[in-house]
């Protein structure tokens, strides 16, 4: 993984808004990451926690309060106008509300056809070729082209957000919480449907979810954020066995099992309290107000435990990483 | 066996709407006995929360509950005068929601609401109703209670919120308590709270609890037994060890391979269930999982299937099951 150059690389990302009164809403703090080319990175955390806004940052939807985005070694947060609009065009993202995320009065092969339009790509029959070719790629009836959104299902109407986010063969797709509104049936359909593509078209994929299950099994590796902060990233298979910091314990710790058997043994790290406000979060590690392992004050409400390697490919943010209790 | 608190009898819940009629409960039948955790299970759209609804009279126009009985200690609710119904609900059965900022009114103190519904029920003087209230939100471990009282819903977070409303459901002490999808809103280690929370009150004050989800994680951590929905009916009943350990209906056998799991070392790909559910103005005919069913036979087409016993305690409406389902996969194969 160290040896390839990453696709996509953030350093130092910072995300405030502004919240009034001179308050500021420190969403993203002072976070770096990469994605390599091909693989999946999962971003989970609680609701709050920034991963949204995150993802925003990385597609440029929002732009950055302080930081670098690079993306095939391009700063993004320099970028303006038309040459940024060309760099958007290999990222795309997927959203979670496929009720909301789709015009209502356009036709679906005009909701895939807009971004082929926007960069001048196809025209006439071409175009609906493509849009055709889309509809058969995620799934569904190529002739549906002419139809409403309300006339599909929700798992239907994401296929559809999907097929737009391809139009443009992008190489990165940033997926917020694609199958959270989606029922437990369908969400397997979209969830194989998202590894057919990423196989078929080489792409490289940021899923975020709060569904630590649903990401562990999509992702090659997994970053976890809490309120603002990535506080762990790991292999997933790694992440899950061996957790390095407290919150990620309990988080794990925290998701049922469907299976009464061994749902019965498990124990839960209960977490104190609810996640801080944001706009004013603890000194020091920001988790140290919940954290069952804190040695207070000192360290952990008056320094900022940095994130760092505590294994091979796997850091966390914690001074006491080792006292983390090992699987479920 | 104790006799049930709870019988529910053939209950057909329909709504008239103007493209037709939407058979959203259709002959649903179960006992709850006295202290049980008893999950109802399904996706959006098969008849759970309308059951739920329909066992308080709660159910809205153009809804309607066309058939069946729902018995509690021996009484039929659905035969029952308003003013009945009225007594039974908040006191004997009481029932929490998905949305607790919606369910509370947000110009009311907590407290002051949690004392109207003490006081719904009886007239208790001002000092009792308080210190009642006070000591139900310490049993729903809201810190500081004394002065937390006072706030108002939106002082609270999400999962004090849903806390708070679990306190108003036990103001009676009732019999009964029905969870319609109580931690679907809330973040995972909040839900982890709550879970707790609901399992403790149950072993501590007995009361029973039917608890209404789509996540089958939050049944195998809570529930003892189980009712699978599907389409208005329930397809699959029976211990939660033996549905989720043998499943007989396909379609808790497909739901349960559907959903990636935390413990699972394995990257299989999911299996996936193709197809959406059916629209319940048109129910297809015969089975109504057949249009979706892998092991479907010729039967399932026209022949609608009756719950049948498959297992201890265990019933599912299929004419193949998944016994036979696998067996003669593994023959074929073999």
């Amino acid at each position: 993984m160290a040896d390839r150059t990453p696709l996509l690389r953030a350093e130092n990302v910072v995300k405030h808004f502004p919240a009034g009164l001179g308050a500021s809403v420190k969403a993203v703090e002072n976070v770096s990451l990469e994605i390599y080319p091909g693989e999946t990175v999962g971003l989970v955390g609680e609701s709050g926690c920034g991963k949204s806004t995150l993802g925003r940052l990385i597609t440029q939807l929002l732009p950055v309060t302080s930081g670098n985005i690079f993306f095939d070694g391009v700063d993004l947060t320099k970028l303006r106008g038309e040459k940024l609009r060309q760099y958007r065009r290999q990222l795309q993202m997927i959203f979670q509300d496929p009720y909301s995320s789709l015009d209502p009065r356009m036709t679906v092969g005009d909701i895939i056809a807009e971004p082929l339009e926007n960069f001048g790509l196809l025209r006439g029959r071409a175009k609906d070729q493509r849009v055709q070719e889309l509809l058969k790629i995620v799934g569904l009836n190529p002739y549906f082209n002419n139809r409403y959104p309300h006339e599909f299902s929700g798992g239907q109407r994401q296929r559809i957000g999907i097929a737009r986010a391809l139009a443009l063969r992008p190489k990165l797709i940033v997926a917020d919480e694609p199958i959270s509104a989606l029922d437990v049936s369908i969400q397997a359909q979209i969830i194989n449907l998202m590894e057919d593509l990423q196989k078929e078209f080489q792409l490289t994929y940021l899923f975020i979810a709060h569904d630590l299950s649903v990401v562990r099994h999509i992702s090659d590796r997994v970053m976890v954020m809490y309120l603002g902060k990535i506080v762990e990233v790991a292999d997933s298979v790694e992440i899950y066995r061996n957790p390095r910091h407290p919150y990620t314990k309990a988080l794990l710790s925290a998701i049922p099992i469907p299976d009464p058997e061994v749902q019965s043994k498990r124990r839960i790290v209960a977490l104190a309290g609810e996640i801080p406000s944001p706009v004013n979060p603890p000194s020091g590690c920001r988790f140290h107000t919940r954290c069952p392992i804190a040695q207070l004050p000192t360290p952990c409400a008056d320094q900022e435990p940095p994130l760092e390697e505590k294994a091979r490919y796997h850091r966390a943010a914690c001074f006491f990483s080792e006292k983390v209790p090992v699987a479920v | 066996m104790s006799q049930p608190v709870l019988q529910v009898k053939d209950l057909k819940t329909q709504f008239f709407t103007d493209d037709g009629v939407v058979q959203a409960v259709d002959g649903v039948s179960f006992d709850l006995n006295p202290g049980e955790t008893l999950g109802i299970v399904g996706e959006s759209g098969c008849g759970k929360s309308v059951t739920a609804l329909s066992i308080l009279r709660l159910v809205q126009e153009p809804g309607r509950i066309v058939n069946g009985q729902i018995l509690f200690k021996g009484d039929d609710i659905v035969t029952m005068s308003d003013e009945e119904v009225r007594e039974i609900r908040g006191k004997d059965i009481a029932m929490i929601f998905q949305d607790p900022l919606s369910s509370l009114n947000p110009v009311l103190t907590v407290g002051f609401q949690i004392e109207e519904a003490i006081e719904a029920h009886g007239k208790v003087p001002g000092k009792t109703a308080l210190s009642r209230t006070v000591a139900l939100l310490k049993q729903v471990r809201i810190p500081a209670a004394e002065s937390r009282v006072h706030d108002y819903p939106h002082q609270f977070s999400g999962g004090m919120r849903q806390r708070a409303m679990i306190a108003m459901g036990l103001a009676n002490s009732p019999s009964i308590l029905i969870a319609d999808e109580p931690t679907t809103a809330l973040d995972v280690t909040v839900q982890a709270q709550i879970l707790e929370l609901l399992r403790d009150l149950n072993r501590d004050l007995k009361t029973a609890i039917i608890l209404i989800t789509h996540n089958m994680g939050v049944v195998a951590s809570l529930c003892t037994r189980v009712l699978v929905m599907y389409a208005g009916r329930v397809v699959e009943q029976g211990p939660v060890e033996q549905i989720f350990k043998d499943p007989q209906h396909p379609y808790t056998w497909s739901l349960l391979q559907s959903i990636p799991r935390l413990d699972s070392d394995r990257h299989d790909r999911l299996l996936s269930i193709e197809g959406f559910p059916p629209d319940l103005i048109r129910p297809p005919r015969g089975c109504r999982f057949h249009p979706r069913c892998q092991f479907k036979i010729d039967r399932c087409l026209h022949d609608d299937p009756p719950l049948l016993n498959v297992g201890p305690d265990q019933d599912a409406a299929c004419w193949v099951t998944m016994r036979r389902a696998l067996a003669s996969n593994g023959e074929r194969r073999g």
